[in-house]
């Protein structure tokens, strides 16, 4: 087996004297879409949060191409390992001030702006458009453009269709392909168990903060669909 | 008591029970607070007035009185930031620095007699302003942190520093807290004549020296008030940045994702 890109290994959090996850690990390869599945409040936000140093873990590890995340800047590893939330946030500015935040001034030029937008489904005009103003939809696609500017390994999708209507779902199921065709280590929280089947290669059951199955995708759903509700 | 004095009483508490049957019948909800505020003040002034005349003849006193405006006006203050831990050891930090620098700065000049008379009213004014900024920004800055957290930890995620990260919070933070101070002085002598100008002028004083002691002081604060802001900012930012790039509020629930 291929070293992972992205390991999480035996993962716990607790908030609030709470355990949100309890020894959870994971290995996402480049190239391919993981997919975490499991009933809302079960952990999966939580555990993208964990991936880019966004909660300090109780125990456990990350690695990110065989390091440590620890010993990598958190600056870099959250450019390196891209977190798209559920509800992006956009930052006051144009889109393209969206896209060039917090990178090094003249990092993204108008072609970098360009291939980003476009790879996000995004015409080029939308890069001159004030972010605040657009709908949720084009959120969701500027916020992946966002993360593609940064030159990702890995890309962590929150939920990710699931304010979109059929057609727009296809259309992010279509990217997490193409993203994982070029190689990029693509991780996707949802419950959409239609598009998980379809575009995951991997993935993982999670409930109440554990791992309960893992392996292809058709065998987590059906471990998932098997559970008394 | 004088016929001046009767109607300083009257006038004055008629007006203050106006005020609670206003808030009592637009339902405002403000009657209880503005009693007690009304009765501190008389039992806070008279007890001053009582003292003053001692404190006024003595330095070791005067100091202490100067010790305690700052340790009341840090604990006022330390209260609106309660969610962080030492809030009234930093705020005490934030309005004593830039307050006592000016006061040093002002008694070095000789602007005022270094005398109990010169000092104590300068430094609860000095106090006071920076009091009203320090207790404007942690207000202002909590808000940021709790209603805004998921903007802080977009920056975060998309490579941002966590000070970068509270760059925008906090400078909407001190922006805000120093409008009053701002205003203050934009308007002094066309809207409001400002307590010490009065204060001097009633004393005898001409209205020229006056004018200049009351600009003196007005310049003087919105350094004191600036700068009272900007190290409240720095020190709360200080406590909820922790390592690994990551911000951390005291009593916050991380908005995405928890």
């Amino acid at each position: 087996m291929t070293p992972a890109l992205l390991e999480l290994d035996e993962v716990s959090l607790s908030r609030g004297g709470r355990v949100v996850l309890d020894r959870v690990t994971l290995r996402v390869q480049a190239g391919q879409v993981t997919a975490i599945v499991g009933p809302s409040g079960a952990g999966k936000s939580s555990l993208l949060r964990c991936a880019v140093g966004l909660d300090r873990l109780d125990a456990g590890r990350v690695r990110v191409d065989g390091h440590d995340a620890l010993e990598l800047d958190p600056r870099v590893l959250r450019r390196r390992v891209a977190l798209v939330a559920q509800h992006p946030v956009m930052l006051p500015g144009t889109v393209a001030d969206n896209l060039a935040y917090a990178l090094p001034a003249g990092a993204v030029d108008g072609e970098a702006a360009r291939r980003s937008l476009e790879r996000a489904g995004l015409d080029v005009s939308f890069a001159s458009r004030v972010a605040g103003e657009l709908s949720g939809g084009e959120r969701a696609r500027v916020a992946v453009a966002r993360a593609l500017t940064r030159d990702p390994v890995a890309l962590l999708l929150d939920e990710p269709t699931a304010a979109l209507d059929p057609a727009r779902a296809a259309g992010v199921e279509a990217l997490m392909r193409e993203l994982a065709g070029l190689g990029l280590a693509v991780l996707v929280a949802s419950h959409d168990v239609a598009i998980v089947r379809r575009s995951a290669d991997a993935a993982v059951l999670l409930e109440a903060g554990r791992v309960t199955a893992s392996g292809t995708a058709a065998d987590v759903l059906d471990a998932w669909a098997g559970r008394p509700a | 008591m004088s016929q001046a004095a009767v109607g300083q009483v009257v006038v004055s508490v008629a007006l203050v029970l106006a005020a609670i049957a206003l808030s009592w019948r637009a339902r405002i909800g403000l009657e209880r607070e503005l009693a007690v505020v009304s009765i501190r003040a008389i039992v806070q002034l008279t007890a001053v007035g009582a003292v003053v005349t001692l404190v006024f003849q003595h330095v070791g006193l005067a100091a202490a009185f100067v010790l305690v405006m700052l340790g009341v006006a840090a604990w006022t203050s330390g209260r609106r930031i309660r969610a962080i831990p030492h809030g009234p050891l930093l705020a005490g930090a934030a309005i004593g620095l830039p307050a006592l620098l000016a006061l040093g700065l002002l008694l070095a000049a000789q602007a005022f007699p270094a005398t109990p008379r010169g000092i104590v009213p300068v430094a609860g004014i000095l106090i006071g302003g920076a009091m009203a900024a320090a207790s404007l920004t942690g207000r202002r800055l909590l808000e940021e942190l709790h209603d805004r957290l998921d903007e802080i930890e977009t920056r975060l995620l998309l490579g941002a520093s966590a000070r970068e990260a509270l760059a925008t919070p906090l400078r909407r933070a001190v922006t805000t807290a120093l409008v009053p101070a701002l205003d203050q002085t934009r308007i002094v002598g066309l809207v409001t004549l400002p307590g010490t100008f009065v204060g001097l002028v009633l004393g005898g004083a001409s209205p020229a020296t006056a004018a200049r002691i009351q600009l003196t002081v007005l310049l003087s604060l919105l350094f004191v008030e600036l700068t009272a802001s900007l190290l409240l900012a720095h020190l709360v930012s200080r406590v909820v940045i922790v390592a690994g790039e990551r911000i951390e509020v005291p009593q916050a629930q991380a908005r995405y994702g928890a």
